[in-house]
């Protein structure tokens, strides 16, 4: 079988998707068997695009015009283009801002500088460009990224998952910590498939694999009155992941 | 009636001598609060009157992700048959050993599921008795006061009365004679007759989709799924297949599934059955009231509260159930 060709990069993130890629030491000499890295910044020195590829896999979200030009190039050259990362499916951390005055935020940052970049709010891949198919997670988990990758060899891209972190958690036998505890605990809005990391150690639900598709976001805001924290609270944590949250 | 009791002081030694049988399961109490079946290993020791523990024994015969298959190039499919060791399921309420006598005749029917098969014949029940509380119903249920088991034991002032069922629950009481011994003794009378009212359940009655309170439930249901979750009788399942890294093998996984999931009636193409979270109510509320396919008319339901008591905006399909089955008689 002929080697896949990926190219792997990242737009405006913190690397950690990728580097999540990079962790799954035991399965790295099987990954090189089956495909060809031909486009990796993160891992081996900066090479061009050249060709077309078997599978973009993008990391970030895009703030930059380079970032822009990069991503289409990305798309045009790709039979498959696959968001990777909560940044790249909502926005994430990089979004954060996303309703303030970019020019108010760059004063804050870099003050009078006039070596920056320009930049523009940042948006999730889907915004620019069509996505065949995405993996959340802040970062995703390293399970989903090889079944992602296993996937492609076998010409199958990953299905969307459509529960909450709840009901991992339930299975999990965890003591609920908003009904139970009177946590902020977003598990019943967000996309399941971490196995309710944060809620199995005690720690509630923050919402980094961004919004589940049938959120009962009215119910929700009901219970999570009841238990003492009003809409500002809530949607302030919620935006954290997901700046499309609103009230 | 001739029975065996054991008293308070003999229950560790007959929990040490029960563990010859093999690893003995049982309801546990965590530091959290929260009870659930675990393993009652030596110096645990089990809450035998916690009312209901997270998730029902169920988890023992039907994982939640459990590995069915792998694929080689070599040998095709595979089926995944872990060496299974013997477990004796310990204080189990009615409602449970209803729940698995319900998965018994689902999974362990004429056409038996290998895995649930495997896991079950090295399982031993032994049932206890209980009081319920204002989220059981059982004793509108039929199936909880039929409920079969190897072993029962009936709490009562001291100790318990222990009733043997099955050849099974012979072999294990035959070895305890210096713990349990025999009395001539009473069988209490099941507590569950006296608790509530009993509602006539005329289970083939035809249900009415057009209830306004179908569109209410639905309003306020998060799709979490716990109530099916801990259901002693949900049972239904995703299968997924995920290609190795090799490029050539995959595995095949079973994932516990749930009707209240938008993607549990999504056929080839996308098409979804069950769109709305109100069609998704009349179907599970079908499924626990009224029974399926070879057990139809069986309501699957065993009473044991803990989609009420685990649902985390208090749902209770029992409004429902009364209303309906009043407006069927
Ligand atoms: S602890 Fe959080 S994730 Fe777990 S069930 Fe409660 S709300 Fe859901
Ligand atoms: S529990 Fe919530 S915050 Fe934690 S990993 Fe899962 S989605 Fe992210
Ligand atoms: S439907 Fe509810 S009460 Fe009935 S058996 Fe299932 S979890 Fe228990
Ligand atoms: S437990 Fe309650 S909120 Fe969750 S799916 Fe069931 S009915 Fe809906």
């Amino acid at each position: 079988m002929k080697k896949l060709r990926l190219a792997i990069t990242g737009m405006t993130a913190c690397s950690g998707c990728q580097l999540s890629l990079l962790n799954c030491e035991n399965e790295l000499p099987d990954l090189l068997e089956k495909f060809d890295f031909s486009f990796f910044p993160l891992a081996s020195s900066p090479l061009d695009l050249i060709g077309e590829y078997d599978a973009s896999i993008v990391e970030g979200c895009v703030s930059m015009p380079h970032e822009k030009k990069l991503l289409l190039e990305l798309r045009n050259r790709s039979r498959y283009l696959i968001a990777v990362g909560t940044c790249a499916v909502f926005g994430g951390v990089a979004a954060l801002k996303n309703d303030e005055e970019r020019e108010v935020l760059r004063k804050q940052v870099y003050g009078s500088s006039s070596i920056v970049e320009s930049t523009f709010r940042p948006l999730p891949l889907n915004n620019l460009v069509q996505v065949d198919a995405s993996i959340t997670g802040c970062p995703p988990e390293k399970m989903e990224l090889l079944r992602l990758l296993g996937g492609l060899l076998a010409g199958a891209l990953p299905v969307d998952s459509d529960y909450p972190v709840c009901t991992e958690c339930r299975i999990r036998e965890n003591i609920c910590l908003l009904t139970e505890r009177g946590e902020l605990c977003l598990g019943m809005l967000v996309s399941g498939g971490c196995h309710a990391r944060c809620p199995s150690m005690a720690v509630p639900c923050e919402g980094c694999r961004g919004p589940l598709p049938e959120a009962n976001l009215r119910e929700a805001l009901r219970i999570y009155a009841e238990k003492g924290f009003d809409r500002e609270t809530v949607f302030a944590r919620l935006r954290r992941f997901c700046p499309e949250w609103r009230l | 009636m001739l029975t065996r009791f054991i008293s308070d002081q003999n229950l560790p030694d007959f929990m040490q001598k029960l563990r010859k049988f093999g690893g003995i399961e049982g309801p546990l109490r965590g530091e959290d609060g929260g009870v659930r079946f675990g393993n009652l290993s030596d110096g645990t020791t089990p809450d035998i009157h916690a009312i209901r523990t997270l998730l029902p024994a169920k988890k023992y015969l039907f994982a939640p992700e459990e590995r069915l298959f792998n694929y080689t190039l070599q040998e095709g499919y595979k089926i995944l048959l872990e060496d299974i060791s013997p477990v004796t399921l310990f204080a189990l309420h009615p409602c449970e050993l209803a729940g698995i006598n319900y998965l018994d005749r689902l999974l362990g029917g004429d056409a038996p599921d290998p895995h649930y098969a495997a896991r079950r014949s090295q399982i031993t029940l032994i049932g206890i008795s209980c009081l319920p509380d204002e989220f059981c119903s059982c004793h509108i249920s039929p199936s909880p006061l039929q409920a079969l088991s190897d072993i029962f034991m009936n709490i009562v002032e001291g100790g318990f009365v222990v009733t043997v069922y099955s050849s099974r629950g012979k072999e294990i009481m035959e070895d305890m004679k210096d713990l349990a011994e025999e009395r001539e003794l009473p069988v209490p009378q099941d507590a569950r007759r006296f608790f509530g009212v009993s509602l006539p359940l005329n289970v083939m009655s035809e249900i009415d989709t057009g209830l306004p309170e179908w569109q209410k439930l639905a309003d306020r249901c998060l799709g979490c799924g716990a109530c099916s979750l801990c259901c002693p009788t949900c049972a239904c399942f995703n299968i997924l297949e995920f290609a190795g890294l090799d490029g050539v093998s995959s595995e095949r996984i079973r994932y516990w599934d749930n009707c209240l999931f938008k993607s549990h009636s999504m056929v080839a193409g996308g098409a979804v059955f069950n769109k709305g979270r109100a069609e998704r109510f009349i179907y599970r509320y079908r499924h626990k009231q009224r029974g399926f396919g070879p057990l139809r008319g069986v309501p699957s339901c065993v009473g044991c509260g803990r989609c009420r008591a685990f649902c985390p905006i208090g749902l209770d399909l029992r409004v429902l159930t009364e209303l309906l089955e009043r407006s069927a008689v």
